[in-house]
């Protein structure tokens, strides 16, 4: 296992690098770029322009600028944003506490709605309860975060003015754990209700193959009760594909949501990067890309590691 | 969006970046004289852009000026008439006071400033002459700075005394007042080897109302009261946080329930639903910001060569029609909810004004005349053609912008109804105004036929007019893409009075010069002053002291707004 584990760890780094080389040409490829913002300057010469280029490094080649980005950040500097001046490094790690408090609540209030709910479907399947879960399951699967959130913020905001319309807290006031989370409320709404709807269709199908297989006959046969047949002999089996799709949303924790972000106005990691993307501030764009790689990768290699534990017929050499 | 892109390099001239409003004198929250100023709260600013710095060298945008000045001052202001007001200044130096001294040769100047004394940074660190000029050095060592325009004229400056400053210009520097807008603390950022990169870029010390004590990206900035501020009882609030918020229609939603109490950029198609508001009032200040149609005489094509002459827009008999055929009043009236006033020229405010005839207006029967008379003949799907040439034409934009858009369409529909196709192809603003060769805007590679899009001159127009009328300023492979006259217009009348205006400290002989390069542009029919806008920023009514300026962002006397009780 630790061979196994060793191994992909190696593999990742190729993989790694192959990710910011073309994230990086991507970058480079789309029209307009960082000196954009220059423009309707009335006191910004073509020789400024040029200077700032300089400054920058963005007069060098693609592949030069590209090298100095890689021998940098592979020795810990991750640049400076080109906009407001600042360690990339720092203000990363200055949003991510903001988005693992917004995502870590989302992920927990996802899983302990979705997995009863997916359970009990399963359980009850084609009884008047399924049928409303599936329903608004799917309805909730096909709706886009962006279209949700505003939704959430018009009728609980702006009509009935029993929440905030944004932000993190109330700005002028000292902490206050009411206030910390009525402001929570709707992002963690927002993205919950697509999440559960997620989850449970997962453990449902699952969950309804795993109930008809031998061996739980087998456990009801030598007189288990119906309520350790299904947690100890079915669920175990059932979450495994849960299991990888919620290690697989695991990097979402440190990257964010990115459109809910932007919507609700949180200082988290979605909008340093949907900032970043809009003043094509290339070092941030690139820091944040790379960070967000990484996490993919070693997700990928937690839900197999997962895998090999609920099911001892999985091997790894 | 073309606030997205605007800048300043000075405090006062961190312009509104909006133009011209209705009529009359900005709006004020001046109450009535019964409701006296109170002193104490918190006021919260919602802002739908967010400042990536507040330090003077690097600010590029118009919302990082608008935060900054809260605490930031500079030598000099620029009220809303267009005068220059001294600020750390005892008085602006000009010819008659004898603070600037022209050579005899009269090709440099010496400019002297005699600061006001027992003046502190709000860390009660003596404010005094050597600031200034380690201002100054900064902008020339800097690799960083955004621009050196005007503080590269300067060769020399000399501190006699802490409250003296001489500035040794190596040449005749008229706009010298808008420099020195916003000034650094030598005795903390000197301490730094760059100063991009320190703190002082996200809390830049300053002289002002109030001091920054939170800068917390993606969220919000606070402002606290300046204790050493130098005016006794001002500020009157103590406080103001300033918001950051995703999105316009965000602000306005947070200002309607009262979660904050102003908020800034309001566009023209809000103040519809924001006018039914009692609670709310807007802030309408005229802006020297223009829209403008430029019709390039050039080839539409990569890298056109300036002396080539456009198919269609070659002929001044089509540009004509294409102005006479543009109903300014009717998109002022329905697009921009008369919030903007139909433009003559891109100099709207301030003495160097147009105030020459207006440019032609609304008249689609004379076009077609026009278009006849020239040899223009409509065919079977009613465009007309030429010599075999299509009169079909595009127009470029940026995406995205409703108003902009909305526009094309009105120009499609009217242009139509001349035989003059008009297809609409527009390009994010991260290309369309790159204001960049090597990023393609169409503008500079002359890949367009009609652009539209806004341009806000300085208080002094020589650098605008210059590089965007003069013909020395087209951009070409030949000159690596230098200068922005997009139209591509050649004309030595415009050419000479721009000259002439650049050429004296005189202020009527300067108007009077940009006035007739102003009405040569017209007469060649190569711009379509489309419209001069406001800037709209709304308060909470329970908001008082605050007034709009036309060449500043209404922060400009945050320190005299105040909460009613």
């Amino acid at each position: 296992m630790i061979t196994y584990v060793l191994r992909r760890l190696i593999q990742a780094v190729p993989l790694l690098l192959g990710i910011t080389v073309v994230s990086f040409a991507i970058l480079k490829a789309i029209p307009g770029g960082p000196m954009a913002a220059y423009e309707g300057n009335p006191n910004i010469t073509d020789e400024d322009i040029r200077r700032l280029e300089h400054a920058l490094g963005l007069d060098q080649p693609v592949y030069i600028q590209y090298l100095s980005w890689l021998t940098a950040f592979v020795t810990g500097d991750w640049g400076y944003s080109y906009s407001s001046h600042r360690p990339v490094l720092a203000s990363i790690v200055e949003r991510l506490p903001n988005t693992l408090y917004l995502m870590g609540t989302v992920y927990v209030v996802t899983l302990l709605v979705a997995v009863p709910i997916g359970i009990f479907t399963a359980l009850r399947q084609y009884s008047w309860f399924d049928h409303i879960v599936t329903g608004t399951t799917f309805a909730f699967l096909s709706t886009p975060t962006f279209w949700l959130g505003l939704l959430l913020i018009i009728v609980f905001g702006l009509q009935l003015h029993l929440l905030p319309l944004g932000g993190m807290a109330t700005l002028g006031t000292d902490f206050d754990v009411v206030d910390r989370i009525r402001h929570l409320i709707l992002p963690v709404a927002t993205l919950s209700l697509v999440g559960i709807g997620r989850y449970v269709r997962f453990l449902r199908a699952s969950m309804l193959e795993t109930l008809t297989q031998d061996y739980l006959r087998t456990a009801r046969a030598k007189g288990l009760v119906e309520r350790v047949v299904v947690a100890r002999h079915a669920l175990k089996n059932a979450s495994i594909p849960l299991v990888t799709v919620a290690a697989l949303d695991l990097p979402e924790l440190f990257v964010g949501a990115l459109v809910t972000e932007q919507i609700f106005g949180w200082p988290g990691m979605g909008r340093l990067y949907w900032d970043a993307a809009t003043r094509s501030d290339y070092p941030v764009i690139m820091g944040f890309l790379a960070v967000a790689a990484a996490l993919i990768i070693l997700a990928n290699l937690a839900a197999d590691v997962f895998y090999a534990y609920l099911d001892p017929r999985i091997r790894y050499a | 969006m073309r606030r997205f892109f605007i800048a300043f390099a000075s405090v006062a001239l961190v312009v509104a970046a909006c133009s011209q409003a209705p009529s009359g004198a900005p709006a004020s929250g001046t109450p009535a004289a019964a409701d006296a100023p109170v002193r104490g709260g918190t006021l919260i600013f919602a802002m739908w852009q967010e400042p990536t710095t507040l330090a003077p060298p690097y600010l590029n945008q118009t919302i990082a000026g608008l935060v900054s000045q809260v605490a930031v001052e500079g030598l000099t202001r620029t009220d809303t008439d267009g005068k220059y007001q001294p600020v750390l200044a005892k008085a602006v130096p000009d010819v008659n006071n004898g603070g600037v001294k022209v050579s005899a040769d009269g090709k440099k100047m010496d400019v002297t400033y005699e600061l006001l004394s027992g003046v502190t940074w709000s860390d009660g660190h003596a404010f005094t002459s050597a600031d200034v000029k380690f201002t100054w050095e900064n902008r020339m060592k800097d690799p960083k700075v955004v621009n050196r325009a005007g503080y590269d004229q300067i060769e020399a400056i000399d501190t006699p005394n802490d409250t003296t400053v001489v500035m040794h210009f190596r040449s005749v520097y008229a706009p010298y007042p808008v420099l020195f807008q916003f000034l650094l603390a030598k005795h903390v950022a000197e301490k730094e080897a760059d100063l991009s990169k320190s703190d002082y870029n996200q809390r830049p010390l300053g002289t002002g109302p109030f001091k920054f004590t939170e800068f917390v990206a993606g969220d919000h900035i606070t402002a606290e009261r300046n204790p050493n501020y130098r005016v006794k009882d001002k500020p009157y609030l103590d406080k103001i946080i300033f918001k950051s918020v995703p999105a316009s229609e965000v602000a306005i939603a947070q200002l309607k329930a009262g979660e904050v109490q102003a908020m800034w950029n309001i566009l023209e198609s809000q103040t519809p639903d924001l006018e039914k508001e009692s609670a709310i009032k807007l802030a309408i200040t005229p802006s020297p910001s223009v829209e403008r149609v430029e019709l390039n005489t050039a080839q539409n094509k990569d890298m056109t060569d300036p002396t080539s002459v456009h198919p269609v827009l070659g002929d001044i008999a089509m540009r004509k029609a294409l102005v006479w055929a543009t109903p300014k009043q009717q998109l002022v009236d329905k697009l921009l909810f008369g919030k903007a006033k139909p433009g003559s020229s891109g100099y709207s405010q301030g003495w160097a004004k147009y105030t020459g005839p207006p440019q032609d207006g609304y008249d689609p029967k004379k076009a077609n005349d026009e278009l006849d008379k020239a040899g223009w003949v409509k065919g079977a799907d009613g465009i007309r053609s030429k010599g075999g040439v299509r009169a079909s034409l595009t127009i470029v934009t940026t995406t995205g912008n409703k108003t902009r858009e909305q526009v094309e369409q009105v120009l499609s529909d009217e242009y139509q109804q001349i035989g003059v196709e008009l297809k609409i192809q527009n390009q994010p603003s991260s290309v369309f105004l790159s204001g960049s060769w090597s990023a393609g805007d169409p503008r500079k590679r002359g890949t367009f036929d009609l652009d539209m899009y806004a341009t806000s001159p300085d208080i002094d127009p020589h650098n605008h007019i210059f590089t965007r009328s003069h013909s020395s300023q087209i951009p070409s492979a030949a000159n690596n893409g230098v200068g922005n006259n997009y139209t591509r217009l050649r004309s030595p009348d415009v050419d000479k009075a721009i000259e002439e205006g650049g050429a004296t400290l005189d202020l009527e002989k300067r108007k009077v010069a940009y006035n007739k390069a102003v009405k040569a542009i017209n007469d060649s029919y190569a711009i379509i002053w489309l419209y001069e806008r406001a800037s709209i920023d709304a308060f909470r009514s329970n908001v008082g002291g605050w007034q709009g300026n036309v060449w500043d962002n209404i922060t400009w006397n945050a320190g005299d707004w105040y909460l009613k009780k």
